[in-house]
């Protein structure tokens, strides 16, 4: 991968993990399946 | 966590011509209850199947038939060159998609075990509350419903509370026969589906406020459901007893991944609504499945059939109840006070994300951006003509069980679900070219 593709891939990964609505639906996916395992 | 974002140009998006904005609001609104039509009538081929069968394949085949749908139907309407063309204006939606799917697997299997513990009429109005939490986060996030006033305010959630009522009246009266079992349990997994689709809805909008195609989101949106779906059904049967229970599953496989296609014409036309008025309307218009649903069990499958006046006040009340809720939503579309604040969600997002300026307005807007590709390719024609060729061969090994059909009316109801479909496919080529 040349840099400036890894350098772009780097950017969309920060804006992803520093926007909080990325956050909220993976927190309830990780409660679902946690939910999940329970009733399993 | 809602750090700055990297430096992008800045995003500047102008108010919408109001004849246009008038035309998509209304055409949203017609995609939903399109997509309530075919929801619904996704249930008919799946009541084909014998309960032998664990419900966790039946969700396997199902979104195996999810799949191919959501890469054939692309494939055949825009070609899947307008996928890639997506995804390098905005490839950050693709783990957002993933995401989502991924979620819906979830969310699905969750209601399995609540119908399971507490029966159809406790669990299906507590996971249908999903669209109460659309409203919520379409408001809180994305800006919906701001500078609507009270009137529409009234209408959207006045209709949304409604329908939920409607719900529980329709779901009471269909499900007379489920016994509760672990019912703490049962409540928890009906809630947990419901949240989970709730904000599920969270990179729908994201989505759409950026300015990508529906008929892209859905192909990688799949990826999740299906990936997820295959570990979940691996890791609760096992490997080899769930291959077995799929090749004994042969003669029903047909009308499981029916199902599985029929439901993806409405998630598509579900879609199309989110995007164009937003997920606290698009929403609730798509829950009216529940109203088709029943329409199917009651014409087709005669499942009411010998209940008393109780059941048929039920099915009546809640029948009015939803259509009520459902005409106040979609009486309550956006101004253009209220569009002009969408407009403010997707100028953070494009500049969250660095999506160009002109992209996202063309997609709020429903219009062609750039020099798109417009013929199809080798693949579109072989996911096309492999989808078809295997549909074919399923339908060869199908066979139709030994039940009371009322065909006459699963005519009636087919031929409603093809003229919706045909209407709301020529209203959206005609306002947006599919977009």
């Amino acid at each position: 991968m040349s840099p400036s593709r890894t350098d772009g891939s780097c950017k969309l990964f920060r804006a992803i993990a520093t926007d909080l609505h990325f956050w909220i639906p993976l927190t309830v996916l990780l409660g679902g399946l946690v939910l999940l395992d329970k009733l399993h | 966590m809602q750090a700055a974002p990297p430096a992008q140009p800045p995003v500047h998006l102008g108010p919408m011509h109001a004849t246009r904005l008038r035309s998509l609001q209304a055409l949203g609104v017609f995609c939903g209850f399109a997509a309530g039509a075919w929801l619904g009538g996704a249930e008919a081929p799946i009541k084909l199947v014998s309960p032998d069968i664990s419900p966790i394949t039946v969700s396997l085949i199902m979104v195996c038939g999810v799949f191919l749908a959501r890469w054939s139907v692309p494939a055949l309407v825009r070609g899947t060159s307008h996928v890639r063309s997506d995804v390098r204006q905005a490839p950050h939606l693709v783990i957002w998609a993933v995401l989502a799917g991924c979620m819906w697997a979830v969310a699905n299997t969750l209601t399995i075990y609540a119908i399971r513990d507490v029966g159809l009429s406790i669990a299906f109005p507590l996971w249908n509350t999903n669209s109460l939490l659309g409203i919520l986060w379409g408001f809180l996030l994305f800006n919906e419903l701001h500078y609507a006033g009270w009137k529409r305010w009234l209408g959207v959630v006045g209709g949304a509370v409604s329908m939920f009522g409607g719900a529980t009246l329709l779901a009471i009266a269909s499900s007379h026969q489920a016994a509760p079992g672990k019912a703490t349990l049962g409540v928890l997994a009906a809630l947990g589906a419901g949240i989970l689709w709730g904000t599920m809805y969270i990179p729908y909008r994201k989505a759409y406020l950026t300015g990508m195609n529906p008929l892209s989101f859905i192909t990688f949106f799949t990826v999740g459901e299906l990936v997820t779906m295959t570990v979940l059904a691996v890791g609760y049967r096992g490997a080899t007893p769930l291959w077995h229970e799929l090749v004994s599953a042969r003669p029903v496989l047909f009308w499981l991944m029916l199902g599985g296609f029929v439901w993806v014409i409405g998630d598509l036309f579900q879609q199309y609504a989110t995007k164009y008025v937003g997920i606290s309307r698009g929403i609730p218009l798509s829950n009216t499945n529940q109203l088709w649903g029943m329409l199917w069990g009651i014409l087709v499958f005669h499942e009411l059939q010998g209940g008393g006046h109780t059941v048929y006040a039920q099915v009546v009340g809640g029948s009015i109840l939803m259509a009520l809720g459902a005409v106040a939503i979609a009486l309550s579309s956006a101004t253009a006070r209220e569009h002009s604040s969408w407009q403010d969600a997707a100028h953070r997002e494009g500049k969250r994300y660095g999506v160009e300026a002109e992209y996202v307005r063309a997609g709020m807007e429903g219009r062609a951006y750039g020099s798109s590709p417009t013929s199809r390719t080798l693949l579109d024609w072989l996911l096309i003509l492999g989808t078809t060729g295997l549909f074919i061969a399923l339908a060869a090994l199908a066979r139709l069980p030994h039940m009371g059909i009322s065909t006459g009316w699963a005519v009636a109801l087919t031929l409603a679900m093809l003229s919706l479909l045909a209407t709301c496919g020529i209203a959206l080529w005609r306002t947006t070219r599919f977009r």
